[in-house]
């Protein structure tokens, strides 16, 4: 059986910022791809994101930028000055994929198109990320998570159905066009490897929009319209809904009444030790929409005796599909977590021991690379300029003195 | 669908996964949607169904909630997950079913199932057995926490998932309960890495030869996209709190009242600049002067206040024309749309977000857009759209073309109940009629003219 990385001999540029972007290309690290990240001097944004270790804001002390960029090496550069931009180009013919997520005008602006890296590259796959996509309309509007979660469609159908819309905490819609721009970079580099690779390939651009990463992730949303007419609100609060969040003494619960796929009204009654709900009131669905607030007012004082992991496990016991709500810290003691191994102890040079989660999902023959750093800005520059591009330290100081590096 | 491509030929675009096989035993969301989006890249998928055990799919959400006749060819979310690939049923509970699926297996290179462990293990389908079938095979298992583990065997939902993550925990209003989607949203997370997963293993596959299993576990998948509040507990102990729509940074940031009936705009300010051309837009040039609101950190202080007045000053604005006046003021501002808005969205319609999918002439239905993908290959395409198979639709191509069976052997499976056109018991979902769902607050409203509105926005793609 194999033991090299997944994605062994994958070549990539990185002049990724903040979320969308560093996501892409740190799935691709995780399996072995070589990334190197190309930040302006003085380092990305995404260093000033919050949380931070120990609250200490640094410039290493990230904590979302030390997870997004584990395992790539950085190399400061200044794409806005000509040696800056020379040096990206002389990178490219050993490039095979090259990640930013810059507004859409940004790159042309800086001669560095498309159409002008492939001129220099065809084997090239070039993916740009970004809000709206590389056309249309809202090209250059501007957005942030909860813009993306407005314009694409998945807020007015969240939250309470007499409050304002809602959207997921922190940055979903990020961490989803980071995911599929990783897929997309595999399918156009698959095509090229088809092709003959480096040499001869075929590269292309690949355009993501994260409004459309958000919009193509839907359900009973545009097709209750095409199907029946129908415009569909945040549902309303039914006090007797089977599936709705119960209070606990401990938390939150999820109940959920079917039984592989049926709903067996006995069997949940049962299993709940409640006899006041074995009653022809509540027996069938119209009973218990009639019935549904007293069946609800039954069901909160029930829960909110009730400890969440014990009804948890014993629902599984009797093959109900019940669901926990778990918190940070619930989440990193599970045992099915543990059992896994995705939450491990890693050595990070700036911030010493600590808990980082692991990889999405298991590759059994070729696992995701856990014990790697996030770089400091430039960390790699005289190993990629003096070892890759074989410049001499004279040069390198003359890059620097011209703002280059 | 014919494309000219940069050297000048023209040709229907076969997308860069041609030449990949999928079997697909997939239920609902999480594998059905990831290997439609591998469909829709040209990888030829076989999807795996059973007459004996309607998937809910397929009795639910019918067109136009009309449920006479084959209704089980008409479900909205069947064909909303089952795009561009071939449809075949099998009972697995017969041994020449299995054998079917066995034969399929040993002439492809994924196998994709959302089944729990316990299931897999009783039909002999584990990755042990499958590469005895199919040396180099890619198996992809999708469950809710896992293949293994002590939680492997528990069944989950969307929401289930979303709560075991750690993600429904951290959302919700200041002050309530944690809220999840409306839709089975993590069902979602774990399809799109699942996708990233399977292009992992072709692509270590094509250097090296060598397939590989693939354990999804769909909590797992949600769980890496939440560092904020993960590390955020192992650095420094802090458990998150629900804050609603607000931002531990930005401020204003939020969902604020519209003209209409439940229309909203949401305004996310990051900067002192954005903040002028809000109060300029809004005519509030004196807001930029108030001493509480000229920093960033003030802002956020003092956000409550600022909140109520940004919400006054927006509740008579329309949503769009306000998004639009924002925006052309660089600041960060969206309409909430709703169902009928993102799909009549200009800026979505403009990039060819929605394709038209003709349906089989038996369903009665006409040609209807559906939503596309989030990425665009220059080069290598997507595939022009087909419609999710009719149950059973390609029984005869898969055998005879694809396993070389004899006819008569086919006619016999048929006959046996292996194989079949329609469920053994067909129950419906009859959902109530929409004035009734009015009524009750689950739709908004409904248009009764909504066929014309579609067929003229999305007209039919041009014949070949």
């Amino acid at each position: 059986m194999s033991t090299t990385a997944a994605l062994e001999g994958v070549s990539v540029l990185d002049l990724t910022h903040c979320i969308a972007g560093p996501y892409c290309t740190r799935l691709l690290a995780g399996f072995g791809a070589d990334v190197l990240k190309i930040e302006p001097p003085g380092g990305e944004r995404g260093r000033r994101m919050g949380p931070f270790f120990h609250d200490e804001p640094g410039p290493d002390t990230s904590l979302p930028f030390a997870y997004l960029n584990a395992g790539k090496r950085s190399v400061s550069l200044n794409l806005k000055s000509e040696a800056g931009r020379e040096i990206l180009m002389s990178l490219l013919p050993e490039t095979d994929v090259l990640v930013e997520n810059f507004a859409p005008r940004v790159m042309p602006s800086l001669a560095l198109g498309y159409d002008t890296l492939r001129e220099i590259a065809p084997h090239l796959v070039m993916v740009s990320i970004s809000n709206f996509g590389q056309t249309g309309p809202y090209r250059d509007y501007k957005a942030s998570d909860i813009v993306e979660y407005a314009l694409g469609g998945l807020m007015y159908i969240f939250g309470a159905y007499d409050r304002e819309p809602l959207k997921h905490a922190f940055n979903q819609a990020q961490f989803k066009a980071g995911t599929d721009a990783a897929s997309a970079t595999l399918m156009a580099l698959y095509h090229q490897r088809m092709t003959g690779g480096r040499s001869g390939g075929v590269g292309q651009h690949v355009d993501i929009s994260i409004q459309e990463a958000v919009a193509s992730g839907l359900r009973d949303v545009v097709n209750n319209y095409t199907y029946t007419g129908a415009i569909r609100r945040r549902q309303p609060n039914h006090s007797g809904d089977l599936q709705r969040l119960r209070a606990t003494s401990d938390g939150y619960l999820l109940p959920n009444p079917g039984l592989g796929g049926g709903l067996n009204w006995d069997s949940f009654v049962e299993f709940l030790e409640l006899p006041e709900l074995d009653d022809d009131k509540f027996r069938t669905p119209s009973a218990r929409l009639v019935n549904a607030e007293e069946l609800g007012r039954i069901l909160d004082e029930y829960f909110i005796r009730q400890s969440k992991y014990e009804r948890f496990y014993g629902s599984h016991e009797r093959r109900f599909i019940f669901g926990v709500i778990q918190s940070p810290e619930e989440a990193m003691n599970d045992p099915q977590f543990a059992y896994r191994g995705f939450f491990a102890e890693r050595e990070h040079l700036e911030m010493g021991t600590l808990i980082f989660p692991g990889a999405p999902f298991i590759l059994e023959s070729t696992p995701w690379e856990t014990d790697l750093q996030s770089p400091s800005a430039g960390q790699h520059n005289d190993e990629v300029l003096g070892g890759r591009l074989g410049l001499a330290k004279a040069e390198q100081a003359e890059l620097r003195s011209l703002g280059a590096i | 669908m014919v494309i000219e491509s940069k050297s000048g030929t023209t040709s229907a675009p076969r997308g860069p996964l041609h030449g990949v096989r999928i079997v697909e035993m997939g239920q609902l969301i999480a594998i059905p949607f990831a290997m439609k989006l591998l469909a829709d890249m040209g990888a030829e998928v076989v999807r795996l169904e059973s007459t004996r055990r309607l998937e809910s799919y397929r009795s639910d959400s019918v067109y136009q909630n009309e449920i006479h006749g084959e209704f089980w060819n008409r479900g909205a979310n069947f064909y909303e997950q089952n795009r561009n690939k071939l449809g075949i049923t099998l009972d697995l509970g017969r041994p020449e079913g299995l054998e079917i699926l066995r034969r399929l297996i040993s002439i492809s290179d994924v196998f994709a199932e959302n089944f729990t462990p316990r299931v897999i293990r009783n039909f002999g389908l584990e990755y042990k057995e499958l590469r005895k079938v199919k040396p180099d095979i890619i198996m992809v298992s999708s469950t809710g926490y896992g293949f293994d583990g002590p939680w492997a065997n528990f069944g989950a939902t969307g929401p289930a998932t979303e709560g075991a993550s750690g993600l429904a925990y951290t959302t919700g209003y200041e002050g309530g309960p944690p809220v999840m989607a409306e839709i089975p949203y993590v069902d979602y997370t774990a399809g799109e890495h699942t996708v990233f997963a399977v292009m992992t293993a072709l692509m270590h596959r094509l250097r090296t030869g060598q397939g590989q299993f693939i354990d999804v576990s769909q909590t797992q998948a949600a769980a890496a996209t939440i560092p904020e509040a993960l590390l955020d507990f192992a650095a420094n102990g802090r458990e998150p709190t629900r804050i609603g729509n607000a931002d531990p940074v930005m401020s204003p940031h939020g969902c604020y009242p519209c003209y209409g009936e439940d229309r909203w705009i949401v305004i996310a300010v990051s900067d002192d600049s954005e903040w002028r051309g809000l109060c300029r837009i809004m005519g509030r040039e004196d807001w930029a002067e108030d001493a509480r609101f000229s920093t960033t950190l003030g802002r956020r202080k003092h956000r409550e206040q600022l909140d109520c007045v940004l919400g006054e000053a927006t509740a008579n604005w329309d949503s769009h024309r306000l998004m639009e006046a924002l925006q052309s003021a660089g600041v960060p501002a969206g309409a909430v749309l709703d169902s009928k808005d993102l799909l009549f969205n200009t800026h979505l319609r403009e990039r060819g977000f929605y394709e038209v999918v003709r349906h089989h002439s038996s369903t009665e239905m006409p040609p209807l857009p559906y939503a596309g993908r989030p990425w665009k290959l220059s080069e290598t395409p997507a595939v022009p759209p087909k419609a999710a198979p009719l149950m059973g639709e390609h029984n005869d191509w898969v055998l005879r073309e694809m396993l070389c069976l004899p006819e008569e052997e086919v006619g016999r499976l048929e006959e046996a109940g292996v194989i079949g056109y329609s469920p053994d018991d067909p129950r419906p979902v009859q959902r109530p009629p929409l004035d009734e769902q009015v009524r009750q607050g689950r739709m908004l409203r409904y248009e009764t003219d909504f066929r014309e509105q579609v067929a003229r926005a999305f007209p039919p793609p041009n014949e070949q």
